[in-house]
């Protein structure tokens, strides 16, 4: 029986090379880029679009595949593939490969990190397919176009809103902070520190990383709490950590003493423009999931046979209690 | 078809049964293989899952999960698990990128130290459960704590990204080369290192008086002992070996995405495990083969690509996943023990 699980090994490695010496070879069509006129073909076409997802298990991710999903409803001649890496690059890698196996017509793409992402897309805007990035970049040019939100402008505005709005006559604020080593957790404290330098009076009295998570915001802003009597602003790095420090404020009794502002908000439930529709936030800022506008781009390409730019940053908008509900009844048209 | 290994026997029946136990993995593969072609996608009459390309993209996608496997495989031999597989390969991937582009080591003095922390790494577990006498469960799922930690600490916290050339900071060309494909372009470097693992591991467990040892202490651990086996050596080897294949999978991963992270791997050990137990070796030790597991490795990473390829929704695909190892557990109960 040995030397039928060695000859069964022999077999199954024989079938590993065989496999990878068959038959057709697709590699030919290397090096092209992809030009409007290969992939265009007009109205009448019908195209398959591959999304490729670094995780779903984040709210905002999740939002960013429904409003694809939403706004290519609207174009008949699409129909939308999605895959969720799990926040595994490799696996990321792997839902690329096999888009390009089932010849996509365009690939939409938020990777889960930017390095090893970059020679699969490459591989895939090698092949003539348009490839469209999302929020997050990868290396290089080997991408049709990139579309993402600027985290030093939100991070200005935010600054700005709680210089001028909140705390015109200064007073004291603490930061939390999302992930340390995380690029949005850098460029949203750059900008903060730009946007409130207008006036000398706003002191940043204390910061602490939240890790982008409601749980540690909240403990974090425990300890903030304690060690500081007066805190008039909380300048959070997103929503569900503003969120935690309003209900770490709430335990002792001062969330009335205090402000709070996130980033990101989300247009679902549990998302930041219910939290300031619902007063428990003063304002916070949008961070586009550019969904809606990658189908538009996507469209751009394939059924109007133009281009589209090589990188669109989209604004951020405040939510205050001026706008909260109208934007979100918006943002969820059929809800 | 006669071993000296399947004990007793007694009827044709019997054997022809046992037989189809044994290779349960290989036939699944069989059946799953067959599924994948008749559902495959198709495109201007091509299966699209039997182009050279995809079968490349699918062996390519198991490479390092197959090599975990094969190292897992020993330790479910005798009786044990290892946990900590996943971080461990976490750490080898961040041990190449930071010695190779970091410090600027060249590729041979890394790969020989990122490969020694693996060994050394698995063979302190298997002290641990070996001499210590903790269970291989808790030793190991110690070590998986101990090794993201080690990973994060040397990486800084964040992934390390792998640029490749000659100057300072870079990763010697030479380490690129793991990552490429050979034969025409079509074959992946790291398939072939999964395939010589493999090939190792069969032929090793064939020729040598270890693999009488293995089988014996995951039988039953307090006969081999009484019959002379040496428990504690195999114990601390087997855990070596599956900790040296984890840091072998972590220098593979680190040149295919072209970085080291501490986050690298997370989950793989229960990947690799799951590719064990479809592949016919028992939980309960002593019984199974690496054949076994490389099909069970390669049944998943066929239906992980026909999967995608049909674009099933990502929640869906786990509760089949979740099924097929269900499924491959149960016809193991249904084995006729001899």
């Amino acid at each position: 029986m040995r030397s039928v699980r060695i000859s069964l090994a022999a077999a199954a490695v024989a079938a590993l090379v065989l496999a990878g010496c068959g038959t057709t070879n697709e590699r030919a069509s290397g090096g092209a880029s992809p030009g409007a006129s290969k992939s265009c073909k007009g109205t009448d076409g019908k195209y398959t679009i591959g999304m490729s997802q670094a995780n779903v298990a984040e709210p905002y991710r999740q939002r960013m595949d429904d409003d694809i999903k939403a706004a290519a409803k609207d174009v008949p001649q699409f129909d939308v593939k999605f895959a969720d890496a799990a926040q595994d690059n490799a696996k990321q890698v792997a839902d690329v490969e096999n888009y390009i196996t089932q010849q996509i017509d365009l690939l939409i793409i938020s990777p889960n990190e930017a390095k090893p992402l970059t020679s699969v897309v490459k591989k895939a805007y090698d092949k003539g397919i348009p490839v469209i990035v999302l929020d997050r970049k990868v290396e290089g040019d080997a991408y049709t176009g990139f579309i993402g939100g600027d985290n030093v402008q939100i991070g200005r505005e935010a600054g700005k809103y709680i210089a001028e709005k909140l705390l015109p006559q200064g007073g004291n604020v603490v930061e939390l902070k999302g992930l340390a080593g995380a690029t949005p957790q850098a460029e949203r404290h750059e900008g903060f520190v730009e946007g409130i330098k207008g006036n000398p009076k706003v002191k940043v009295i204390a910061a602490a990383s939240g890790d982008w998570l409601r749980e540690k915001g909240q403990s974090q802003m425990d300890a903030l709490l304690k060690a500081n009597p007066k805190i008039d602003v909380v300048y959070s790095h997103n929503d569900p950590m503003a969120e935690g420090a309003y209900l770490a404020a709430k335990a002792v009794g001062r969330e009335k003493e205090m402000k709070f502002t996130g980033i990101d908000a989300l247009p679902i439930p549990s998302g930041g423009i219910k939290a300031v529709e619902q007063g428990r936030l003063s304002a916070t800022f949008t961070y586009p999931t550019n969904g809606k506008e990658a189908i538009a781009a996507a469209k751009k390409i394939l059924v109007d046979c133009g281009t589209i730019e090589k990188t669109q940053t989209l604004p951020t908008r405040l939510i205050d209690a001026s706008n909260a509900a109208k934007i979100y009844a918006e943002e969820n048209p059929t809800g | 078809m006669t071993d000296v290994q399947d004990k007793v026997v007694t009827t044709d029946k019997m054997s022809v049964a046992a037989t189809l136990f044994r290779f349960q993995s290989v036939f699944g593969l069989i059946a799953v293989f067959v599924a994948a072609i008749i559902f495959s996608p198709r495109k201007n009459g091509a299966i699209l899952f039997v182009s050279a390309d995809n079968l490349a993209n699918v062996v390519r996608a198991v490479s390092e999960i197959g090599i975990i496997a094969v190292g897992m495989t020993f330790v479910i031999l005798i009786g044990g698990i290892d946990l900590s597989v996943g971080a461990v390969l976490g750490l080898a991937a961040v041990g190449s990128a930071v010695l190779m582009v970091e410090n600027d080591w060249g590729f041979l003095p890394s790969v020989v130290l990122v490969l020694a922390i693996g060994l050394v790494f698995g063979a302190l577990q298997g002290v641990a459960t070996a001499m210590i006498g903790i269970q291989s469960f808790i030793v190991t799922l110690a070590g998986l704590q101990i090794a993201r930690g080690l990973a994060r600490i040397w990486s800084g916290g964040q992934g390390v990204a792998i640029a490749y050339g000659d100057g300072p900071k870079e990763a010697p060309t030479s380490f690129a080369l793991l990552g490429e494909r050979t034969f025409g372009g079509l074959v992946p470097i790291p398939v072939i290192i999964f395939a010589v693992v493999a090939i190792a591991a069969v032929v090793f467990l064939r020729v040598s008086a270890f693999s009488r040892h293995l089988y014996a202490v995951g039988g039953n651990e307090k006969a081999a002992r009484l019959s002379g086996v040496p428990v504690v050596r195999v114990k601390i080897a087997v855990f070596a070996i599956c900790g040296l294949l984890a840091s072998l999978a972590g220098i593979v991963h680190a040149v295919q995405l072209n970085q080291g992270s501490p986050n690298d791997g997370i989950g793989y050990e229960l990947d690799a495990i799951a590719a064990v137990v479809i592949g016919g070796t028992s939980l309960a030790g002593g019984r199974g083969s690496v054949a076994g597991t490389v099909a069970g490795a390669l049944l998943l990473g066929v239906l992980n690509n026909i999967l995608a390829l049909n674009n099933i929704d990502s929640n869906i695909q786990l509760l089949i996943k979740g099924l097929v190892i269900v499924a491959a557990a149960a016809l193991q109960r249904l084995r006729p023990t001899s």
